[in-house]
């Protein structure tokens, strides 16, 4: 199970993602995800310290929100991950296609650059 | 042969016609994509074993032959164990007496899982069709999947076992010329039968060596290419992951890349250790216009290289651990068993591991034999 909390910080949204990003908890929270960032059309970060796993599925749900969000020349950045979940993010070159950094106040300089 | 394969389940005459109400109480194997893995609880119940006469068999040397029974009294199921070995198990409660089986709720008999569901006769009709689909979905993708090779310099198993769902795992290996040996797998991120589609699509350009302005020799050009073909955007946004090689028998070396993939891993003939062999690069479909990097790694005379989806090593075990890919590798690096492949033993393995109840993913491992 996923729990989700979402506040603006400055003009850029911020999630907060707790538990397991799996396959089923993807269908269950993506359609939330999606809609409490991507119409604000403003530059989001996600906290993913309290997130223990992600499974392809639950990366493309970020994929997603980011290519959506540079659509409206927004930007998107994460933070906060766990060696677990680091070593998903640099098997797959996540970090490519997302920032991913240590802190809340370097994500949101990446996304206020 | 999966286990699935191995289940026969036989249904006495339980004609829905004959069942009265609107709303029919359902107990549903949750682990194989199949029509008949649905049964219809009456009102004289279900008993369920390993043989005949039980009403539900399951080919499982776990279960016992008279296992257990399921009742339909008052419009609610109740489960009672029928004295069997190893146990009944609701949710993961063991049943010591009657205890009502909710809607939702898992009965696990042995290593086989059914889920209550309390469906309309409408429901039950759709829910056939789709698990027809994804039946056929799931035996085409089957068919495309190359034999094993049992000759030559390099020699191949593997084993596929699609979850319920069906995921977007696909496979391929073959010759690419005189001593150049292709091999490559691909898992398409979801499930369904759009994962499978996107998944045969590729299959069939790299089975046919049919990539435009492709030299299929060259990892990173072939991962630019379907980069190029296969941008989210356009597939519905669907991307995939997919490792890829090129093995030349005359001098021995692998030519490999990987793109948003973990590394296949390559273990040396005394199985002291395994060797990534893998390289970073973006998923394909995930941003376009990016270059793609490969490597080479010389192959000594008998090594092994495994080549598998995530769903193979991304499982919660039974102690609640969330597996990583070094959990796998050390069940690659324990000894063979006589008499049971390697593909086989591995299966069986991360089965027995991970908590009971369907892999949430496709398994695809392909086992490379190198003279």
């Amino acid at each position: 199970m996923m729990d989700m909390q979402f506040t603006d910080v400055g003009g850029v949204t911020k999630a907060v993602l707790v538990g397991r990003l799996d396959s089923f908890s993807v269908g269950e929270v993506e359609t939330r995800f999606v809609a409490n960032i991507v119409p604000k059309e403003q530059s989001a970060v996600v906290d993913l310290s309290e997130v223990s796993f992600i499974a392809s599925l639950g990366i493309r749900m970020l994929i997603g929100t980011a290519r959506a969000l540079q659509r409206s020349n927004a930007r998107f950045a994460m933070f906060g991950a766990n060696d677990a979940v680091m070593e998903i993010i640099e098997t797959t070159s996540l970090g490519e296609i997302i920032p991913v950094v240590d802190t809340e106040d370097e994500a949101i300089a990446a996304v206020s650059a | 042969m999966t286990e699935a394969d191995n289940t026969q389940v036989i249904t006495v005459a339980r004609d829905l016609d004959l069942i009265p109400g609107d709303r029919l109480h359902c107990l549903e194997l949750i682990d194989c994509v199949d029509v008949g893995r649905r049964h219809v609880v009456g009102p004289l119940g279900l008993k369920i074993g390993r043989t005949p006469p039980a009403d539900i068999v399951l080919l499982d040397s776990e279960v016992s032959r008279t296992h257990c029974f399921v009742a339909l009294t008052a419009n609610e199921l109740t489960v009672s164990d029928l004295g069997s070995t190893n146990g009944t198990f609701i949710d993961g409660v063991r049943v010591e007496d009657p205890t009502p089986l909710p809607v939702g709720s898992i009965l696990q008999i042995g290593k086989r899982s059914l889920q209550h569901e309390y469906r309309t006769r409408a429901e039950i009709a759709e829910s056939d069709e789709l698990d027809r689909e994804l039946q056929r979905a799931s035996a085409y993708i089957h068919a495309l999947l190359p034999p094993p090779s049992r000759e030559g310099p390099v020699r191949c198993d593997w084993i596929h076992v699609p979850c319920a769902r069906l995921g977007g795992d696909a496979f391929g290996y073959g010759k690419l010329g005189d001593d150049l040996f292709v091999a490559y797998l691909i898992d398409v991120a979801g499930h369904g039968a759009g994962a499978a589609m996107l998944a045969v699509a590729v299959m069939s350009q790299l089975r046919q060596r049919t990539l435009p302005d492709t030299d299929m020799h060259s990892p990173a050009e072939v991962l630019t290419t379907l980069n190029r073909l296969y941008q989210m955007e356009d597939q519905a946004d669907l991307y995939f992951t997919i490792w890829y090689s090129v093995y030349d028998a005359r001098n021995r070396t692998l030519r490999y890349a990987a793109a948003g993939h973990h590394p296949a891993l390559l273990v040396p003939p005394d199985r002291s250790h395994a060797i990534p062999v893998g390289t970073r690069n973006v998923i394909i479909g995930a941003m376009p216009g990016v270059s793609f990097k490969e490597a080479v790694i010389d192959i000594a005379p008998g090594s092994s290289i495994y080549v598998f989806s995530d769903g193979v090593f991304e499982i919660v075990d039974k102690g609640g651990k969330q597996w990583a890919l070094g959990d796998f590798e050390k069940l690659i690096l324990d000894p063979p068993i006589a008499g049971m492949g390697e593909t086989q033993r591995l299966f069986h393995r991360v089965r027995d591991a991970a908590t009971p109840g369907p892999l949430d993913d496709d398994f695809s491992l392909v086992v490379a034999q190198f003279d």
